[in-house]
């Protein structure tokens, strides 16, 4: 069981964002956290590297409470991709290396594997859309060949055949062993996930596999 | 041979505070009252820093002049700290910074003689208080406009350090454009202060030279350690112990 929540709360200057929070995420499946907006679900993806820290409940990662983690390492093995891309380097080899440099790779499998053409391997990041930058993103993450890939609305910035791509790469993840918690208003993602929670005001509303919820998103 | 004004010289040239009050008058710059007020007080501040530089130097000594440099030291970092509000800690961060002048005194270039440290040491607290406060400004910005890019290199697994060092880096190359754009610049479109006021005060030109080098090397030496040790340190109080950035604070008014 990669991550285990038990009464996690999380608070902004006072203000309880997460409360109650009692879930589990299962070893090589696919968990969509949904929601209306400002639920704490961005929130709830950030406790689970590290980025914020619980201010109340148990959060374990394979059993051990995360904070004994060496932090770092724990990073390399649970990756955030934030919803908004970010490229941090001036050409896109360049970025597949950021978090892994001089370790060997297949920098064009890594692109191919989230629907990028390899040519783009000899171009600078400047002029990517922003539907290239996202996946780029992903791809800089999947080169650390994570355990759990946590994905922060990982479709916002694409049409919908890549939208389709990128949940198809996540079907795909989960196949070969890797956990994917993603955040997504998409309704098609919340249908193929293997579990959905669904926060509402920073309280889980339900929790459970897609057929059994009353919450569906709006179709996009 | 010294040309030293005598104090009627010196109040003889309140016609150019009248002048330019009657200009901005004439003109409607509504800075009348201002332009008195700023003249006024800086005749005020002056006598009182000759009065008691004149003290420090006839009686203080060394020890006396050091704690004059020491206090001008407490006070940039103060002031620099001040510009990096809603920085963890800022204010310790650049009254560290300000105090590695103590170290470039150190080694001697300065005669120990209260004539030179506390010209001298005013001249090279001020860089670093300047120094200071570029730095902390720059770093602030970073942790305000490129928090996404250093979570998403938190995110990769990077030390705090490492996802920082781009903007560390910067910080301190900006801080230092100034410094060095003077040096690059000094004597050819104005004399420095240092020189101006040694050659005004009858010393041979060569002379003063030497002085103006002195300080204009002290200069780099102190911005440069300050720059970089304001930025390292920033770093260390910008980042929580599990490579967090911490939450932003209250912006600068």
């Amino acid at each position: 069981m990669p991550f285990s929540m038990t009464d996690v709360g999380f608070d902004r200057q006072g203000t309880p964002l997460l409360d109650g929070i009692d879930a589990d995420v299962g070893q090589g499946r696919l968990t969509v956290v949904t929601g209306p907006s400002g639920a704490g679900k961005s929130t709830l993806l950030r406790l689970l590297n590290r980025l914020a820290e619980p201010a109340r409940g148990r959060l374990a990662f394979q059993g051990r409470p995360l904070h004994e983690f060496d932090v770092l390492t724990l990073r390399r093995r649970v990756v955030l991709v934030a919803q908004h891309p970010v490229l941090l380097t001036d050409s896109v080899a360049a970025e597949l290396r950021v978090g892994r440099p001089g370790l060997g790779r297949d920098d064009a499998g890594l692109l191919d594997r989230v629907g990028l053409p390899e040519e783009l391997l000899s171009r600078t990041t400047a002029g990517l859309s922003g539907g290239q930058s996202q996946r780029l993103c992903l791809a800089r993450a999947l080169a650390l060949q994570p355990e759990v890939l946590l994905l922060d609305e990982p479709t916002s910035a694409l049409d919908g055949a890549a939208a389709q791509v990128m949940l198809d790469l996540a079907r795909t993840l989960t196949a070969a062993g890797t956990s994917v918690v993603a955040v997504s208003h998409d309704r098609r993602w919340v249908r193929a996930a293997d579990s959905v929670l669904v926060l509402d005001r920073g309280r889980l509303a339900e929790h459970g596999p897609p057929q059994t919820l009353d919450y569906l998103p709006e179709e996009p | 041979m010294t040309a030293a004004p005598s104090w009627g010289a010196v109040a003889l040239c309140t016609v150019f505070v009248a002048l330019a009050v009657a200009l901005a008058h004439a003109r409607r710059l509504a800075l009348t009252r201002e332009l008195v007020w700023a003249a006024a007080r800086a005749a005020l501040q002056l006598a009182a820093v000759g009065a008691v530089l004149g003290v420090v130097f006839a009686v203080a000594g060394v020890p006396g002049s050091l704690a004059w440099v020491g206090a001008m030291v407490v006070l940039a970092g103060q002031v620099a700290g001040y510009r990096g509000r809603g920085l963890h800690r800022a204010r310790l961060v650049a009254a560290g910074s300000t105090a590695t002048l103590t170290l470039l005194l150190a080694i001697g270039v300065i005669a120990p003689v209260p004539r030179a440290i506390v010209p001298l040491g005013g001249m090279v607290v001020s860089g670093a208080m300047q120094a200071a406060t570029l730095s902390l400004r720059q770093v602030r910005a970073a942790i305000d406009e490129a928090r996404p890019a250093i979570e998403a290199r938190l995110c990769l697994g990077l030390s705090a350090r490492q996802a920082f060092a781009p903007h560390t880096r910067a910080a301190a190359r900006t801080a230092l454009i100034p410094a060095i754009d003077a040096a690059k610049v000094v004597g050819l479109i104005s004399l420095p202060g240092a020189m101006t006021g040694l050659i005004l005060a009858g010393v041979a030109p060569l002379t003063a030279v030497r002085y103006q080098i002195i300080v204009m090397y002290m200069l780099l030496g102190t911005t440069t350690v300050t720059a970089v040790l304001t930025t390292y340190l920033a770093q260390f109080t910008a980042f929580d112990a599990a490579h967090r950035l911490r939450p932003a604070q209250a912006p600068e008014e």
